[in-house]
């Protein structure tokens, strides 16, 4: 009884961190209204640059954030802005271009194989740093240190978004251009900007997850791929769209990988989470803080 | 029209010529994929959706006809009969929710409903009666050899098959894309509200072009595996073959007929090439460029590469005709197809 | 008969009234035009006749039977076509093609359904462009194209939303002339309109809508001559007391 608390608890501070590298995604579907599928590439990318930022000079893998954050913003600010941007502007009139699915796949697939053959498919871990396996004692539970930072990294990160699109100026032109681009933009708002901006945040948030994962989390090319399902997953779950959504579904994605080893084997309950997924898909595709789109 | 029957004449007689099997058997691999991409066209391209798990319904053919055969006896044909039918089924359930929904939920869901049934697949030995081997997949003894049994020790039938299977599935897009339900589902892709105040009940023509679909991609499933003699999940219904089979369609060109063949031609070559000269110094090379050619044609020709190189093509041909026009006096110009 | 009556239609999108409580009818083979300020609920009658919208309670009855919730492609089926406000052409399709989509309503077999489309298109003089791609077509040919493709689904009463609009007076003009004749081969048209001078000149009877509800209905003139027309449309000031 008392290992099923602990291995929940346990769950919820992963789930968090499951909900944190979704974060992401949910935001740039928010705006931009597309489902980016490198998502997870991006997450693999800022792994490794937390992991060689670490590996290479030395500093405690939590300062590495300073470095991965804003790489991160830059790059998926640049992909958007080279890659994505003439899509968008080539189907101005569509309301969900679907090319950019295809295009952010072609993006995925390059990314994680240029990291292959750059990087070799070894596994990498920071061994020796000072979070790894590290356990803490709380009212008579164990619980992981690197999953405790994550958790509160979530929160943090979840509530810096959250504050950034309901108050600051950027933030809410931001939401004005998810709502209605063509509105937004007669009130001179520039549309592209806000999605390179949108974009950015989205990866640079995959950055903090990265950083927060390297130092209990193996690092490989195809590490990205667990995370972009997990994350589909999570964000339908939560909503599309929606910040406590993503959270909440990583928490119950987390809860459920803790606890249902305890009942079944591993894999099945890999299954079980492709089944709530699709019984969300088929039930209520907004998911539990969707917005019912009209389209 | 001529150079079709050229194309077709060559096709049927490259065996007595080419003898070395790994020329038959990149060829027999670059029919599959065209078959394969062909098939997805009817949903991907016809109806305007973004199926990206498609492999699922490969190895449901595949897996059915094997057990069959395996367990009871039964020839692969008739498993091959049953293993499209199951497909049917898969497909219809997959469509019927998400087919009202937008493109993005759609493609996530035939991706989850594709990695599900792959885990499922993975975990089980037995489903019922039935022998799956999990993970280590199903094997199918080379014993009995003949057209009854779909089993050959040579390549030579097996280039002959999917030859004619890849000309059934073309012949069979062709005549769709010219009937009701080709007008159908080329309208409520492009303009569903319109479609639907003109008659056209949008989601059950998705529902019709999806059932065609995973049929015919069922049918290639158990192909494979009479040809490959080996399935195991991550071969049959793994998202990389989902996601090449859908590349190769929209950079040929969804939607059109001869696009996904003409993506498999380009495609196809680089993936075996790349493989076979860089495979272990430069591994997943040929993904590289696949992802970089996609987001190259996505952008300059989002309808595909088949636009420029039928254009191409035809003003050679009228190169050629109007050469011979200026010799004799000529009627029309020959085949503009 | 009345090829259409609506009783007591209203439509609510969340807090907002946008039909209250609206009654009217059309009789087979007259023009009924629908006019009122913009904002008025037009479109919106529209969308809940067609189909698109399920009313919030009313009863709306085609040919004598209830339509209510019925799927748009049903009511074409039943000869119920209609076309949109904002021109939606199968625009990568040529002419011929979009046209062929409605004709299909009534066949399965490919070459029939050419034949219908080209006698539309013949009727509507939109015939010499069939091979053009809709998208390359200039404003009125699109409005044309609409038309044509609902009709090619042999309607027996056809909605026509707005196809007036942003066209030249002389396109205007054309228009009216087409939609005459669509009307004496036997069609009952249901009109929205703003131009004036084509409502004047097309309709047999008016209804006029404000705010969702029923201002005014009558013949042309009847309707000009209606001080609360008169102080919807322009003011209080204008109403000659």
């Amino acid at each position: 009884m008392f290992y099923i608390l602990e291995d929940a608890i346990n769950g919820i501070l992963m789930g968090s961190i499951y909900g944190l590298t979704a974060l992401g995604l949910t935001i740039i579907f928010g705006v931009l209204k597309v489902i980016n599928f490198a998502h997870g590439s991006l997450l693999m990318l800022s792994m490794y640059v937390a992991f060689w930022t670490v590996s290479l000079s030395g500093v405690h893998p939590y300062a590495a954030l300073i470095v991965v954050a804003p790489v991160m913003y830059l790059f998926g600010y640049q992909l958007q802005n080279t890659i994505i941007k003439p899509i968008f502007k080539a189907e101005k009139n569509v309301r969900e271009p679907i090319t950019v699915i295809i295009v952010t796949t072609g993006v995925w697939y390059i990314l994680d194989n240029l990291s292959l053959l750059v990087f070799g498919p070894q596994y990498r871990t920071l061994q020796d740093n000072p979070l790894r396996g590290k356990m803490m004692e709380i009212g008579g539970l164990m619980l992981s240190v690197p999953k405790l930072w994550g958790f509160v990294a979530t929160m943090i990160t979840a509530g810096a978004v959250y504050w950034f699109f309901q108050k600051s100026r950027m933030g809410r032109a931001i939401r004005a251009t998810s709502l209605d681009r063509e509105a937004a933009s007669l009130m001179g708002v520039n549309q592209f900007k806000i999605y390179n901006v949108a974009f950015g945040i989205g990866s640079a948030t995959a950055g903090i997850a990265g950083v927060v994962l390297v130092p209990f989390f193996n690092v490989f090319p195809s590490v990205g791929v667990l995370f972009d399902i997990k994350g589909f997953i999570i964000v339908v779950l939560g909503g599309l769209g929606s910040i406590g959504g993503a959270i909440l579904g990583g928490i119950i994605i987390g809860l459920i990988e803790s606890i249902g080893p305890q009942f079944m084997t591993a894999t099945w309950t890999e299954a079980i989470v492709y089944g709530l997924f699709l019984l969300v898909l088929f039930v209520k595709p907004s998911g539990l803080f969707g917005v019912k789109y009209d389209w | 029209m001529l150079t079709l029957v050229l194309v077709g004449v060559l096709a049927f007689g490259l065996p007595l010529v080419l003898r070395s099997p790994t020329y038959l058997h990149i060829l027999i691999l670059l029919y599959l994929y065209a078959y394969l991409t062909t098939s997805w066209n009817l949903v991907g391209g016809f109806a305007g959706v973004l199926p990206m798990g498609h492999a699922v319904f490969v190895g449901i053919g595949a897996y059915t006809s094997t057990i069959l055969s395996l367990q009871y006896g039964i020839s692969p044909w008739f498993g091959m009969i049953v293993g499209g039918l199951l497909a049917v089924v898969a497909g219809t359930l997959i469509g019927l929710p998400t087919f009202k929904m937008r493109g993005a939920y759609f493609a996530l869901a035939t991706i989850a409903f594709s990695e599900g049934v792959r885990v499922i697949i993975e975990n089980m030995d037995y489903l019922g009666p039935f022998k799956l081997n999990g993970p280590r997949g199903l094997q199918i003894p080379p014993l009995k050899t003949g057209l009854a049994n779909l089993l050959f020790a040579h390549k030579e039938p097996y280039y002959y098959i999917i030859l004619i299977m890849l000309i059934a599935v073309l012949a069979f897009t062709y005549f769709i894309s010219r009937s009701k339900l080709g007008y159908y589902l080329n309208a409520g892709g492009e303009e569903p509200e319109a479609a639907m105040a003109l008659g056209v009940n949008v989601a059950k023509c998705k529902l019709v072009a999806m059932a065609f679909s995973s049929f015919l991609t069922a049918l290639a499933g158990t192909f494979w595996a009479q040809f490959t003699l080996f399935i195991h999940p991550k071969s049959v219904i793994s998202l990389d073959l989902s996601f090449e089979i859908a590349f190769i369609a929209l950079i040929g060109g969804r939607g059109s007929i001869a696009g996904p063949v003409l993506g498999a031609l380009l495609l196809r070559p680089v993936s075996d090439f790349s493989r076979i000269y860089f495979g272990d110094k430069l591994p997943g090379l040929h993904l590289i460029i696949f992802g970089t050619v996609l987001i190259l044609v996505m952008l300059y020709q989002p309808r595909g590469l088949q636009e420029p190189l039928t254009r191409i093509y035809d003003r050679i041909v009228e190169r050629l005709c109007s050469d011979k026009a200026s010799e004799q006096i000529a009627v029309s110009p020959a085949a503009k197809e | 008969m009345k090829i259409l009556e609506v009783k007591g239609l209203i439509k609510n999108f969340g807090g907002l009234r946008a039909v209250d409580s609206l009654d009217l009818s059309v009789e087979e083979g007259q023009i009924l035009s629908l006019i009122g300020p913009n904002g008025a609920g037009k479109s919106t009658v529209f969308n809940c006749i067609a189909g698109v919208y399920a009313p919030s309670a009313g009863e709306i009855h085609f040919q004598g039977a209830k339509i209510n919730n019925q799927k748009p492609w049903d009511l074409c089926r039943k000869g119920l076509a209609r076309t949109f406000q904002i021109v939606k052409p199968f625009a990568s399709k040529t002419v011929l093609y979009n046209v062929m989509v409605g004709s299909f309503a009534n066949t399965d077999k490919t070459a029939q359904a050419e034949e219908k489309a080209l006698e539309v298109l013949t009727l509507l003089h939109l015939d010499d462009k069939k091979d053009v791609k809709a998208g390359n077509l200039t404003i009125a040919d699109r409005k044309r194209l609409e038309i044509a493709r609902a009709l090619a689904t042999r309607p027996g009463l056809l909605l026509l939303d707005e196809v007036m609009a942003g066209l030249r007076p002389t396109e205007v003009d054309e228009m009216v002339e087409i939609i005459r004749d669509l009307r004496n081969s036997g069609i009952t048209i249901f009109v929205i309109e703003h131009i004036m001078r084509a409502i004047m000149a097309l309709s047999d009877r008016i209804v006029v809508i404000h705010f969702g509800g029923k201002i005014a209905e009558g013949t042309p003139t009847e309707v000009a001559s209606d001080p609360n027309v008169i102080k919807a449309y322009l003011g209080e000031e204008y109403v000659v007391s």
